[in-house]
């Protein structure tokens, strides 16, 4: 990939678009704040992002922003499931026996083809509910000590509130787990049957074929499209508000029920996803950047 | 591919099979003792439950579950939960008790069991002044230009549907965005339970007006429990009988329905 940047001259469909832009956006700010007569209030909103505790005698985040940091609670424990469970079906997808390519196919298929929030639905109501249930996770959450209390409080979330939570990093884990899966699968297929033949030739067993020679090559193609699918898990996290789980859009949404500021706060949510992800993105570039200059094939 | 198409089916199946009754052991009212914690199931709704500035919980429904816990030794524990589907997480146990101002209806017994009210509502409605003036009673919305915003799964889509057949009911999963929907004139008018309306008409005054002066149903309120737990009944409707006389429902009735001195605690 050459970096070759060049600044062209303002020309004028540019100038036009441009335009069209400045007109359309005046246009529905326009709309929205006469026409609609809203009442613009983004005093309310202050005190849910971060507010003045006198108990504590400082200031201590609002629902708003512990639903952000719940959310990326969410997403690194639901991208850690989704990665482990995408590296295990993509390569018995390509190594495995009959059986376990079937395994693997039928969950990718099964995953893929259904839409997210129905998954959701199923996983929770019917699933997680039995399942979780017989771990006993409930009880063993209800009798902690204070201190481990806290701790499942920084990693998770409130712990009566943990089998929701621990359903949803599941759910979410598994929806993307399935998207991985074709990630790893596509990276090991890309490495050069040649490649497999020389290691082959070389006397290296097929656990060592995979350590020294295959997953290398294939990690470091594949690495900014997982960067890329967990930026994505980031933004699917906006579902598992429909069960109820305490994250940023379910928190929003609560606080729209409550407040009936509805712009101001889905506008909010909106920079918050924005800036969270856009962050991702941003230091995925520069990790692209840096393979790019030591010289990684991609 | 034949084959993999009934893998797939018995891997479904298998997922269903696996979800068989929800684990029932014993009385609710019992095992909420053992443990300490009442877990209650709620839901937002101005103003029987919603976050203050602080982001704690307030409420008619928030005191009633605290007293409740009081009364019986434990602590509470509040699970906020999207109304729609708040009758399913109760009876996947994601809870213990739903406290959260819901009427009481034929439709709902088949799924969950009742107390005795604790509360009565009623349903109010509220229009909008541009595009639905003059409206004076029930009839008048009664046609078919009408479009009601109404929140998803409660008795006023209920009340909205049977009241007025003929109009085009829009379902929304919260009341703001019912009301946001009427404010933007896409709605001619939002049904939901008092006093919601009168407030909304209060706070927007040059919008909004009601229409009729009373709530035009007369609906009870209970707390809802996963079906056949008799005991834990029992016990709540005794409770609920000496809340009644005690005069502790009706001056909490009286603090979030009738004043707005809470209001401050929101905004």
């Amino acid at each position: 990939m050459s970096k070759t940047k060049t600044r062209a001259g303002l020309k004028y469909p540019d100038l036009a678009l441009f335009a069209f832009l400045v007109i359309f956006i005046g246009f529905v700010v326009y709309r929205v704040s006469y026409s609609l007569e809203y009442r613009w209030d983004w005093g309310v909103i202050r005190q849910y992002l971060f507010r003045f505790d006198a108990d504590k005698g400082g200031y201590v985040p609002g629902i708003l922003v512990k639903g952000l940091a719940a959310t990326v609670r969410l997403s690194i424990w639901s991208g850690i499931i989704a990665t482990v469970l995408g590296f295990l079906f993509g390569v018995s997808r390509v190594y495995g026996n009959f059986f376990l390519k079937k395994i693997s196919y039928i969950y990718v298929q099964t995953v893929r083809n259904i839409p997210s929030i129905v998954f959701v639905f199923i996983f929770y109501f019917f699933f997680s509910s039995q399942v979780l249930a017989w771990f006993g996770i409930d009880e063993a959450m209800s009798d902690l000590s204070p201190v481990s209390e806290e701790i499942v409080q920084m990693l998770f979330c409130k712990p009566s509130l943990f089998t929701a939570f621990l359903s949803a990093i599941l759910t979410l884990g598994i929806y993307e787990g399935a998207y991985m899966t074709e990630i790893f699968r596509a990276g090991i297929e890309s490495v050069d049957r040649g490649q497999w033949e020389a290691s082959d030739s070389l006397g290296f067993s097929m656990f060592q074929q995979m350590r020294y020679i295959i997953l290398p090559q294939a990690l470091r193609r594949i690495l900014p499209a997982i960067a890329g699918q967990i930026i994505s898990i980031i933004k699917d996290s906006a579902i598992v508000s429909v069960i109820s789980v305490q994250e940023l859009t379910f928190q929003g949404m609560e606080l729209m029920a409550s407040t009936y500021r509805t712009f101001e706060v889905w506008i909010i949510i909106m920079v918050m996803y924005f800036g969270l992800t856009y962050t991702c993105s941003f230091f995925i570039g520069k990790l692209n950047e840096r393979m790019d200059r030591k010289g990684y094939q991609r | 591919m034949k084959k993999t198409g009934i893998l797939a089916l018995l891997f479904f199946s298998l997922l269903f099979l696996s979800c068989g009754k929800g684990s029932s052991t014993g009385p609710m009212i019992d095992s909420v003792k053992k443990k300490g914690v009442l877990r209650v199931g709620m839901s937002t709704f101005v103003p029987w439950a919603m976050n203050d500035k602080k982001g704690s919980l307030i409420g008619f429904e928030i005191d009633v579950a605290k007293e409740l816990a009081k009364d019986l030794g434990v602590k509470v524990e509040f699970i906020p939960t999207k109304w729609s589907g708040i009758i399913p997480a109760l009876l996947t146990g994601k809870f213990d008790i739903i406290i959260g101002g819901m009427g009481i209806t034929e439709e709902r017994k088949k799924k969950v069991d009742f107390t005795k009210p604790y509360e009565y509502s009623g349903m109010s409605i509220v229009a909008n002044m541009k595009n639905a003036p003059g409206l004076r009673n029930l009839e008048d919305f009664n046609r078919q230009e009408i479009i009601i915003a109404v929140r998803l799964g409660t008795t006023a889509a209920e009340a909205a549907k049977k009241y007025f057949p003929k109009a085009r009911i829009k379902l929304f999963d919260d009341e703001s965005q019912a009301v946001q929907e009427l404010l933007n004139g896409r709605a001619h008018a939002v049904v939901a339970s008092a006093p919601l309306p009168e407030f909304q008409s209060l706070k927007y005054s040059k919008k909004l007006y009601l229409p009729l002066k009373d709530t035009f149903t007369r609906e009870p309120i209970g707390f809802a429990l996963r079906k056949g737990d008799g005991k834990s009944v029992e016990v709540l409707n005794k409770w609920i009988d000496e809340k009644w006389s005690g005069g502790f429902l009706d001056s909490r009735k009286n603090y979030w329905f009738r004043t707005r001195k809470w209001a401050g605690q929101i905004e």
